[in-house]
This record gives structure tokens, C-alpha cells and sequence, in this order.
């Protein structure tokens, strides 16, 4: 009788543990309360041999634009609310906005607007995985060179 | 826990031998002294006389050369296959549960994102790529890029504008070699 | 001279049957009279026995002499043993039939020159008393009381320490102190 209820209990738990699994799966995750984005400002060139330490990395990444020199400006992070918006400063008068959208399967889709001189250059939504790779954004001109935005994102 | 149930514990180890000298002595010199203790003594071994003159007259009756002319056919014959399978699973049953165990595992760790999102850690682990659902470039060129190797998605904006090259040869100014 | 039995052991893995054959001849009783005691049928103890010197065949191959002989045999036929218990479907009338037989090897016994004369009353409790018991229990108290094995030995054959062979004999014995105490 010890050894059937043993059993018993063994394969209660187990099936609980199972039902628990799968539907926490198939439920779309919680919101969370906030976003973490961290926004790296990259000034990109050919007009020397340089590569920022500070990238190092993302080394892999970036050296797939085949620029030659890459020098990191700026790297900003900001706890961005759910269903709010932050905007980051982009050199030349530039400004990037953020807002989270959803999260699904570790999973963060945001929309993201870059303005210069509030006159906006680009919409954009993207899902990026949480904590995972970048997104880079490039292109505008910058002092000789091209800025690429980096966009990385984690939930809180 | 007075004398007389002390004794009363170990009378069962120094019935079988597995006393020290010391504490067999003192088991013995209150056996001998205390009736309660003495009674308890002799009912274990009428106990165990029963029971092994019991087993012990039946198992002088089993016979060698038919026991040992049955296992010799049990020997030769071949074992059915369901026979095979139930000896193997007899002799580990616990090792039948690892199959479902495993199962449990795989399933908790496919949901532990669900529960824990980021439980890998503070060192993103660069997987998956970001994905663009839609963009809207407000007049602009713009490229999508994916590189599969280092899955990095990356978006270019172009500074002209649409229609400001009259040919498609004359590429945009900026931009990377992709 | 005869042979040890880790010689014999030695002698069946190299192929010779004979030196099995000397092996079951020496255990064949000791076996059938613990697995006896476990279940306390003769058919199901008879089958159980044939079986533990099946496997031990099988088996011996493998048996590098780091335990006894009669430990490695023991063990194989206590855990039958204790899963024929676990299969048995006992109800009164399978009960009955196991009683029957003991009890009617009981005028047997009493016509045995080397057995003692014993009340009826307190072997059909002793059987009952016997059954109550878990298959651990009941496998300590058979080896110890029928083999006389020490509590290292048992603890080997069960897979368990000697503390707790010596708790489970205390529990063991304690019970059926308090069962049969009206017929001792």
C-alpha cells in the first residue's frame, strides 16, 4: 500500500508538473513592468584603422558594415515604462524613441522613431529578443562619418 | 528511560552476538536479575525457535536432483521475450521512472523563460535574431540587412532622398559595403 | 579437499557446469528456506528459488568475488523474493491455502526427531504475525533468524546499513513480541 501511494504520489506530481509546464507555455507571458533599453551611439568611417575597445562585444557584429574605423560616442540606458515611451539624444540634433509594444516568448517588440530636428526620418517596429542580440540602426551622417545606433533591450 | 527498557533495546543485538563485551555483560548481569527483562528474553527466542524450526524441517524436505534437474530445463530453454523484458525492468523499477522524469525536465526548462524571463543571466546570449515587423522611412532609401553567422539584423538608412538620382546607377552616397 | 566456492565460481565461469551444479547443491536449501520465510508458499518459494539460481547462472559471469558467494545469492533471492510478495494478490482463500500447508506440515514437524514440539496456536499466529510485516521486515528477521547471518552480512544482502538492519530487526522483533505475547 506505502509502495502503490508512493507511486501514486509520483505520478500526481509528475502530471502536475507537466499540466504546470504546458500551460504556462501556451499562456502569452505577463507584462512586465518595465523595459531596460540601452541605446550605443557608434560613429563608423573609413577615414582611419581604428576599433573601439569599448565594442569589443559586438566586434563581430559590426565589422559585417566592412567600415574601417568604428569609435563608440555614447552608450545609454534608460528603464523605460511598459506601454510608455523614452527618447534617447542622438548627436545632430537627432533623437531616437522607444516604446515597448509587447513580450512574448522572450521576445520584446518595440516601436522605435528616429527624429532630426523633430521632423521624423524613420518608423520602425522591431521584436528583438530579450536580452539578446542588437539591432543596429544606421546611416545618418555624422562628422565625417555614419552613426550606427545600437538597440538592445531586456524586461525589469 | 529507566534500566529495565534500555536493556529491553538491546536484548535483540545481544541475543545475536553484536554486543561488545562490555555492554553484553551489563545486558547479562540484568537479564539474570530481573524477571521482567528474563521473560522478554525468552519470548524472543521462543519467537525465533518457532519460526526457524518451522522453515527449517520444510526446507530439509526439498530434494536436490529434482530442483536440480528443473533448473537445468529452465537453463536450457530459451526465455520468451515479454519474460526478457520483465526481468530487466524488475531488477531496476526505479529506472522505469526516468523516462517520465525526463520528460518532467524537458518540460520545465522549455517553460523556465515563461517563468523566469532573462534567467540565463546579465551576459546576453546573442541568440535569435531581432526581427523587423515594419518600417516606415518617411521618403527615405532604406535597406534591411540579416547576417546569418553573427545574426545581426541591421537597418540603413540611406540620406537621400527617393527620386533625388535620376539613374539606378548612381548609388546612394553613404553607406556600408554590405 | 573441497572446493572453495569462489574456486567453484571461478570453475563456472570458465564453463564447467559441474561446478554450478556443486554450487546449488550447497545453497539450494539455505535459498528455498529464506524465500520460504518471506512467502510463506511452497509453490511460489519453489519457483522463486528455481529462479534465483537461474539469474545467479546468468549472471555469474559477471560476479567478481567482491562480495561472498552466499551474500551475491542471498541477494538475488531476497529481491525475488520481495517482488513475488509485492505481486501476490493475497486474499483469504490464498491465505488459507498457505496456512494449510504449514500447518499441515506442522504434524510433520512434530513427527521430525529434530524439531521442537510447538503450541498450534502460536505458529498460526506466528504466520499471521509473520505476514503483517513488511517485505523489509520480514526479510531481516529471516536472515538473521534462519541463517544466523550478522548484521553486516544482512546489511550487504539488502543493500542497507547496519544501523538499519538493527532497527529493523528492533521493530521487527518488538511486533511480534507484542502480537504473540498471549501465546508465549
Amino acid at each position: 500500500m506505502k509502495r502503490l501511494k508512493k507511486h501514486l504520489s509520483l505520478a500526481l506530481l509528475f502530471s502536475l508538473v507537466s499540466v504546470a509546464a504546458v500551460v504556462r507555455v501556451a499562456a502569452a507571458d505577463k507584462d512586465p513592468q518595465s523595459v531596460q533599453v540601452t541605446i550605443g551611439t557608434i560613429l563608423v568611417s573609413n577615414q582611419s584603422d581604428e576599433f573601439d575597445a569599448k565594442l569589443k562585444s559586438m566586434e563581430k557584429q559590426l565589422r559585417v558594415l566592412k567600415y574601417r574605423s568604428y569609435r563608440l560616442l555614447k552608450d545609454e540606458t534608460q528603464n523605460v515604462p511598459w506601454r510608455g515611451n523614452k527618447s534617447f539624444e542622438i548627436p545632430g540634433g537627432r533623437s531616437l524613441n522607444v516604446a515597448p509594444q509587447e513580450f512574448r516568448n522572450n521576445r520584446i517588440a518595440l516601436k522605435v522613431r528616429l527624429t532630426e530636428r523633430d521632423k521624423p526620418l524613420l518608423d520602425t517596429t522591431v521584436t528583438v529578443p530579450n536580452k539578446g542580440n542588437f539591432l543596429y540602426l544606421g546611416g545618418p551622417p555624422h562628422e565625417g562619418g555614419t552613426l550606427v545606433l545600437s538597440i538592445s533591450a531586456a524586461v525589469q | 528511560m529507566n534500566e529495565c527498557e534500555r536493556i529491553q533495546e538491546s536484548i535483540g543485538r545481544w541475543l545475536d552476538g553484536e554486543l561488545n563485551s562490555a555492554e553484553s555483560e551489563r545486558v547479562r548481569a540484568h537479564v539474570g536479575s530481573c524477571p521482567e527483562c528474563r521473560a522478554t528474553q525468552q519470548k524472543l527466542e521462543k519467537i525465533e525457535l518457532a519460526l526457524r524450526s518451522d522453515l527449517v524441517a520444510q526446507a530439509a524436505k526439498l530434494e536436490f536432483a529434482p530442483f536440480w534437474r528443473a533448473l537445468e530445463r529452465r537453463i536450457s530453454e530459451p526465455r520468451p521475450w515479454y519474460q526478457e523484458w520483465r526481468d530487466r525492468l524488475g531488477v531496476a523499477p526505479r529506472s522505469a521512472w526516468a523516462v517520465p522524469a525526463l520528460i518532467a525536465l524537458l518540460l520545465v526548462l522549455w517553460s523556465f523563460d515563461s517563468y523566469f524571463p532573462g534567467w540565463r543571466g546579465g551576459v546576453a546570449t546573442r541568440s535569435g535574431f531581432a526581427a523587423v515587423d515594419s518600417i516606415d522611412a518617411h521618403g527615405h532609401n532604406v535597406a534591411l540587412w540579416r547576417e546569418n553567422e553573427t545574426k545581426t539584423t541591421v537597418i540603413w538608412l540611406y540620406e537621400d532622398q527617393e527620386g533625388e538620382h535620376e539613374t539606378a546607377e548612381e548609388a546612394p552616397k553613404s553607406g556600408p559595403a554590405f | 579437499m573441497a572446493l572453495s566456492d569462489w574456486e567453484l565460481v571461478q570453475k563456472c565461469q570458465a564453463g564447467e557446469m559441474t561446478a554450478f551444479q556443486e554450487l546449488v547443491s550447497r545453497y539450494h536449501q539455505k535459498v528455498y528456506v529464506v524465500i520460504l520465510g518471506l512467502l510463506r508458499n511452497r509453490e511460489d518459494a519453489l519457483e522463486v528459488s528455481q529462479e534465483t539460481f537461474f539469474r545467479a547462472f546468468r549472471k555469474i559471469g559477471g560476479f567478481q568475488g567482491g562480495s561472498s558467494f552466499y551474500t551475491w545469492i542471498y541477494r538475488i533471492a531476497v529481491n525475488l523474493a520481495i517482488d513475488a510478495q509485492r505481486r501476490q494478490k493475497r486474499n483469504p482463500l490464498d491465505f488459507r491455502e498457505s496456512m494449510d500447508g504449514l500447518l499441515e506440515s506442522q504434524d510433520e514437524v512434530a513427527r521430525d526427531p529434530f524439531a521442537d514440539v510447538h503450541d498450534r496456536e502460536l505458529r498460526e499466529n506466528l504466520i499471521k504475525a509473520i505476514n503483517d510485516l513488511t517485505p523489509e521486515h520480514k526479510a531481516v528477521i529471516v536472515l538473521r533468524t534462519i541463517e544466523g547471518l550478522s548484521y553486516k552480512d544482512i546489511g550487504e544482502i539488502l543493500g542497507c546499513s547496519e544501523g538499519t538492519v538493527m532497527s529493523r530487526l528492533h521493530y521487527a522483533r518488538k511486533k511480534l513480541h507484542d502480537k504473540l505475547s498471549a501465546f508465549l
